[in-house]
């Protein structure tokens, strides 16, 4: 199979995480696009990687899932704190930082 | 060596961060002593026959040009020892009135921050890095003022101190900007790699059409920052606010670095433009001359007579460089290093008639000498320097101005007269008006204390041994200053 | 030892005694600090007098000595040692300066004896020695100017002795302003010295002078008027004149030795010392008699008509110095020299007798008060009528002897000079006049009540002093005399102070006695050697002729005062009715200080207001806020984008990073 399906399907994946992360507005459904599109990310290396036959590509796939891991963990104690404090839990409510 | 003396104060103001706040002024004020010790050092080893003696130069960012280097020379060297004179007063005077708010550890990590970028404006001889310490010393300052500083109703400062800031940092930027084109313009004229190294850019050159708009870029950065009539904009509001010990400093030694980098960067670098621009600048000087003496003439905040004076006395500082005449240029410089020693009493006595009278308005002062002689004569010293009394070394370095001044434009020389005439009267009416007179009731004419005495009086003693012997200083500066000014003599 | 140690030292003793005194005020008991000043004023006088010797043992061409101590300032071609010269001339004021000094000195240890601010006295006095000495000494133009400097600060620290009097200090800040006015002069008068010639030294401007100038050139008239600005200011000549009366706040011995004997007497010694530069200037030469002149004829009228005992003095002061400049204007240095010597004697003397007047009457200084004190002061009236009568140069006494020397050299320079001589003689009769109006309106007659108390107690005790100026009441413990007035007659010191000069007014005339003894004049000729207009002397017959004319005309103006303010006292009334006008002029003195307010200080302070309320608002305050503003709506503009809505920031992101992909593609395309 041509590396060509690989990426189109990483695109795909990609685009469905930055595409939900637009219009959604929940933070754990943010969350979720995000490791969508690390995980499309992940992918496009792997494909590359299989496809030159070189070994980095899936050592550096396995630290993206571990960075996703720890992302999602800081993500979703955010979000907990949140609830706790009846914070809405809607990111266009959030917007302490305005300048 | 240069490096330590450049360091020092950092170091210390770092110690000042460690340890407790009440006793934070400790290792502030050894800093600066030691600075002081290790400048007059510098200064007494110092020989205008071997300039490189104390020069060192670290490749920074080879790919820029930019280099590390320090060096000091007859421009630099009483400036440096004016920096490291002045500061002392100001912290000891700090320390003597801890504000008590917890926060004084802070206060002398600014301090002393703001000293050693001082330092590295006068020390640095590559023009990035004369840039870099030139923006870098107005970021404590901007902390001391807003911080610490109070308006008449008790209030904080923000709005005043933000309102400097912005002003001469666009200055500042543009000055950036102006130095890094100074840069590529000589790569471009000599066909060798960039170098920001000064000596190294006055060697190369810069293209005369260059020159015309960077000078003005540098001309307003240091106008903005002295600062010269029209751009004094931001002095009013920032004297008013400032604790006095870092306006002790501020006004003696930043107001200086303006006029300096005339003398260290744009005479050099940019001689055609200066020639062209002389009478421009002339106006521009004399034209501070009166108008900051004609205000100083009508105010009654201490504060505002000292601030606008100021104004007139870096307007003769400017009148004598461009005078680009031998003498004048002399003669401005040694009028630079006058000042700073004037100015750093000057303030330091405000905030004691303050105490005493609970008020810095000449309005309802006055009696104060009735049982403070020696703090009147002090004053009264401090106040003939500040009018030029022939006898001050202030009078040599007018005198030398005007003597510049006159080889240029009779007119301007005459018009320059005026301020020195105002200056008599204002500067005497200061005195007059709170130590003279009769003493209103609530105010208390007491004598200087010991503690304060030994703050102010070295600095009144320097002033009283350049009085015998000018020639201490002339004699040192004399050659490097000269030496610029010949440079753009060549030209005609 | 050499003239020149000598000369240093000379300058050494007055200012270690004003050091030694400011530094151990605290310590000094009582009343040393009159005992070290007046000791350090004879030593300098002894060190003069060594001087002198000195400078006499040389042949007469070779008296002149420079020395300098060290290098004072040197910027490229201009250089200035701390140095001086010292000539016949220069040794001359010495004398003068130093000796006066000394007995006015002993004079203060009495009169000021009650003041709280006994040391500070003596230190400033000490001080104005030094200063004067040094401006007399001074080797270079730079030098020059420093001692003039220190004398005007030295006098405005006196004048504002007592400085809670607010009429005090105001007086002082006006003497000190007018004199900085002149100092620019000066100043400017030797940068341009500098610029022309490439030297400041003394001997180096006179020699080069006559090489590079030609007679009337506009530089060198430049120059000396420019020194005359200097000249005028510091003797208080029109139009710069007008401190000189508001000076008499000072306390009296100030304006016996101030303002009177030695400092105002500076701009003569100026002009005398550059005559080389003067006579290269003809034009600027004039201008200094012809204003010599006006002054003295204006403030002559002022005297007639105020009622202020030193205020009289005072514009006679400024009335006697317009002949000196008149005298060293037509090129009569040695009789313009001796003038200033002889007026030293007998105005510190005038001024000496007043104290001790005014101390009687409370500082009341209003001459229509004072009555019949010639019974009550015998001593002090003495006195007065002596240095009235040296003043109006009654025959054989010293004024006599130099006031119509001068006025015989305008005569005998002929043209229009002569119209200078005929307004020397209006003048001189004033003079006679005003000087008996003082004599014959305050020793005679019923004794006023302070007058009486003394002549029956022996002492006159006084209530609580007041500025008669403003009715504030005085303040003791500031510096102001106590309670216990000192009588000239029962005081040592006073008596030792003025009776020497009471001798010297009445003889020393007979020191230049025509074609006798002239010893001045042969004394100061080294000097003045070479110069052509120094040569025009008038011959002995018709000196003595002049002496004539002046003697006739100060009897006439002393028998005219006797007869308005003996005889016949309603006549100064009624000549007031009738003069009106005229009689306003004189009492406002002629409205200068009006003239100089609305001239010179409103529209400053309008200026000043102008910048205050127009341009720092509106155009210095418009460029920060424009500046700060423009940096801010740039921020405000960025700030929007940061809104802090987390979708916002993606979709700009993904945005960029689509614009990034497409130029990428594009450009590799």
């Amino acid at each position: 199979m041509s590396i060509e399906w690989y990426l189109v399907l990483a695109a795909l994946l990609f685009a469905i995480g930055a595409g939900g992360i637009l219009v959604r507005r929940n933070p754990v459904v943010i969350l979720l696009c995000l490791e969508l599109m690390l995980s499309a990310g992940a992918l496009a290396i792997l494909s590359f990687s299989r496809m030159l036959g070189d070994g980095d590509g899936q050592v550096f796939v396995l630290i993206v899932l571990v960075v996703a891991a720890c992302e999602v963990v800081v993500g979703l104690g955010l979000v907990v704190a949140m609830f706790r404090r009846r914070i809405p839990l809607d990111v266009d409510e959030t917007t302490e930082l305005r300048g | 060596m240069l490096s330590i003396l450049l360091w020092l104060p950092l170091v210390f103001g770092i110690v000042a961060l460690l340890v407790p706040a009440a006793r934070a002024w400790v290792p502030a004020l050894a800093g600066t002593a030691l600075t002081l010790v290790l400048a007059a050092v510098v200064a007494v080893g110092f020989d205008p026959g071997d300039p490189g003696r104390y020069a060192e130069s670290v490749s920074w960012i080879p790919e820029l040009g930019i280099s590390y280097s320090l060096a000091i020379d007859g421009l630099s060297v009483f400036l440096v020892l004016l920096t490291a004179l002045a500061w002392v007063p100001a912290v000891a005077f700090a320390a003597s009135r801890n504000a008590g708010d917890g926060r004084e550890r802070l206060f002398y990590f600014m301090l002393l921050l703001g000293e050693t970028a001082t330092l590295g404006a006068f020390l640095a001889s590559d023009l990035i890095l004369f840039v870099l310490f030139f923006d870098l010393m107005i970021v404590p300052f901007y902390f001391l003022f807003g911080l610490w500083g109070r308006t008449r109703d008790g209030a904080t400062a923000g709005g005043a101190t933000t309102k400097m800031i912005i002003y001469t940092l666009v200055g500042s930027l543009l000055m950036l900007v102006a130095a890094v084109a100074v840069g590529f313009s000589a790569e471009e004229v000599s066909g060798k790699p960039i170098s920001y190294s000064i000596p190294e850019l006055i060697a190369r050159g810069i293209g005369e059409s260059d020159q015309y708009w960077l000078f003005w870029l540098f001309a307003l950065a240091f106008f903005i920052k002295m600062p010269l009539f029209p751009f004094n904009g931001w002095m009013p509001d920032a004297y008013r606010v400032a604790p006095l010990p870092a306006l002790a400093v501020f006004s003696a030694v930043l107001s200086k670095v303006g006029a300096y980098g005339f003398l260290r960067v744009v005479l050099p670098v940019m001689p055609d433009a200066a020639e062209l621009f002389q009478t421009a600048i002339l106006i521009f000087a004399v034209v501070s001359i009166i108008y900051g003496s004609a205000i100083a003439f009508t105010k009654i905040d201490l504060r505002m007579i000292i601030g606008f004076s100021s104004v007139a006395q870096l307007g003769f500082i400017t009148l004598g460089i461009f005078a680009l005449d031998e003498t004048g240029a002399n003669g401005a410089l040694f009028q630079m290093i006058n000042h700073g020693l004037v100015v750093v009493p000057a303030i330091l006595i405000v905030g004691l008639i303050a105490e005493r009278t609970g008020s810095e308005d000449l309005g309802p002062m006055g009696g104060l000498a009735k049982n403070a002689p020696i703090f009147a004569v002090i004053f009264l010293i401090v106040t003939m320097a500040t009018l030029a009394i022939p006898g001050s070394p202030n009078f040599i370095g007018e005198f030398l101005i005007l003597n510049g001044t006159f080889q240029v434009s009779v007119a301007i020389a005459i018009v320059a007269s005026v301020g020195v005439a105002l200056a008599a009267y204002y500067a005497l009416r200061m005195y007059q008006r709170t130590m003279q007179n009769p003493l209103p009731p609530g105010s208390d004419s007491r004598e200087i204390s010991l503690r304060d005495a030994l703050i102010i009086v070295p600095m009144v003693l320097v002033l009283v041994i350049l009085a015998f012997a000018p020639q201490i200083v002339l004699g040192e500066t004399g050659d490097a200053v000269s030496a610029v000014v010949e440079k753009v003599g060549q030209l005609g | 030892m050499t003239t020149a140690s000598w000369a240093w030292l000379v300058l050494l003793f007055p200012l270690l005694g004003s050091m030694v005194i400011a530094f151990g005020f605290r310590r000094l008991p009582d009343r040393t600090a009159g005992i070290i000043g007046s000791t350090a004023i004879g030593l300098a006088f002894i060190a003069g007098i060594g001087t002198l010797l000195g400078l006499l043992s040389e042949p007469s061409e070779s008296r002149h000595v420079a020395s300098s101590l060290w290098e004072y300032a040197g910027v490229g071609d201009l250089r200035v040692d701390l140095g001086i010269f010292v000539d016949p001339l220069a040794v001359f004021m010495v004398l003068v300066v130093t000796g006066v000094s000394f007995l006015i000195h002993v004079y203060s240890t009495a009169y000021m004896e009650s003041d709280q601010g006994y040391s500070r006295f003596f230190s400033y006095l000490n001080f104005f020695v030094f200063s004067m000495l040094l401006l007399v000494l001074a080797g270079n133009f730079v030098l020059l100017i420093i001692g003039w400097a220190f004398v005007g600060f030295a006098s405005y620290a006196l004048i504002s002795f007592w400085y809670r009097r607010t009429t005090a200090t105001a007086a002082g800040m006006k003497a000190f302003v007018i004199n900085v006015v002149g100092d620019i002069g000066l100043v400017l008068a030797a940068i341009l010295i500098f610029r022309e010639l490439g030297v400041l030294d003394y001997e180096a401007v006179f020699d080069a002078a006559p090489k590079v100038f030609s007679t009337d050139q506009w530089t060198v008239v430049a120059i000396c008027l420019l020194l005359l600005v200097g000249a005028f200011a510091k003797s208080a000549q029109l139009p710069f004149h007008t401190w000189l009366a508001d000076a008499m706040e000072g306390p009296t011995p100030v304006s016996s030795l101030i303002h009177a004997a030695t400092m105002v007497t500076a701009g003569v010694y100026l002009v005398a010392r550059t005559w080389p530069l003067f006579e290269l200037a003809p034009a600027a030469a004039n201008v200094a008699a012809i204003v010599g002149v006006v002054t003295l004829l204006v403030a002559g009228t002022i005297a007639l008509v105020v009622t202020d005992l030193k205020r009289i003095i005072a514009y006679s002061t400024m009335s006697q110095i317009g002949y000196m400049f008149l005298a060293v204007g037509i090129g009569a240095y040695s009789a313009g020299m001796f003038h200033l010597m002889t007026h030293a004697f007998f105005k510190a003397l005038l001024f000496m007798a007043a104290g001790s007047i005014i101390a009687v009457m409370a500082n009341d200084q209003n001459i229509d008060r004072m009555r019949g004190l010639g019974k009550a002061l015998p001593f002090t009236a003495a006195m007065l009528v002596i240095g009235s009568l040296a003043l109006s140069g009654f025959p054989f006494t010293s004024g006599w002897f130099s006031k119509d020397e001068i006025l015989d050299f305008a005569l005998y320079r002929g043209g229009w000079y002569t119209i200078l001589a005929i307004a020397g003689y209006v003048g001189a009769f004033m003079t006679a006049l005003y000087a008996f109006r003082i004599v014959f309106r305050i020793l005679p007659g019923r004794p006023c009540p302070e007058a009486e108390e003394l002549i029956e107690t022996g002492h006159v005790a006084h209530g609580e002093a007041v500025n008669p100026a403003n009715g504030q009441p005085e303040d003791y413990e500031v510096g102001y005399p106590g309670k216990e007035h000192h009588i000239a007659e029962q005081s040592p010191g006073m008596r030792f102070g003025m009776l020497p000069l009471g001798v010297l007014a009445l003889i020393a005339g007979f020191l230049q006695v025509p074609g006798v003894t002239e010893v001045v004049t042969k004394f100061l000729e080294p000097t003045f050697e070479g110069s052509s207009l120094a040569a025009i002397h008038p011959p002995v017959s018709k000196a003595w002729l002049g002496l004539l004319n002046g003697g006739v005309i100060a009897v006439v103006g002393i028998a005219f005062a006797w007869v308005f303010w003996v005889r016949r006292p309603a006549i100064p009334g009624s000549l007031r009715q009738k003069f009106h006008p005229l009689y306003e002029l004189f009492v406002h003195k002629w409205y200068f200080d009006e003239l100089i307010h609305a001239v010179i200080v409103r529209p400053v302070l309008a200026f000043g207001d102008f910048c205050n309320r127009v341009v720092e608002p509106f155009v210095v305050g418009g460029i920060v806020t424009g500046t700060t503003s423009l940096v801010r709506s740039a921020g405000a503009l960025v700030r929007d984008l940061q809104s802090g809505m987390i979708r916002a920031y993606a979709s700009l992101m993904v945005v960029g990073a689509i614009a990034v992909v497409l130029f990428l593609l594009l450009r590799g395309g």
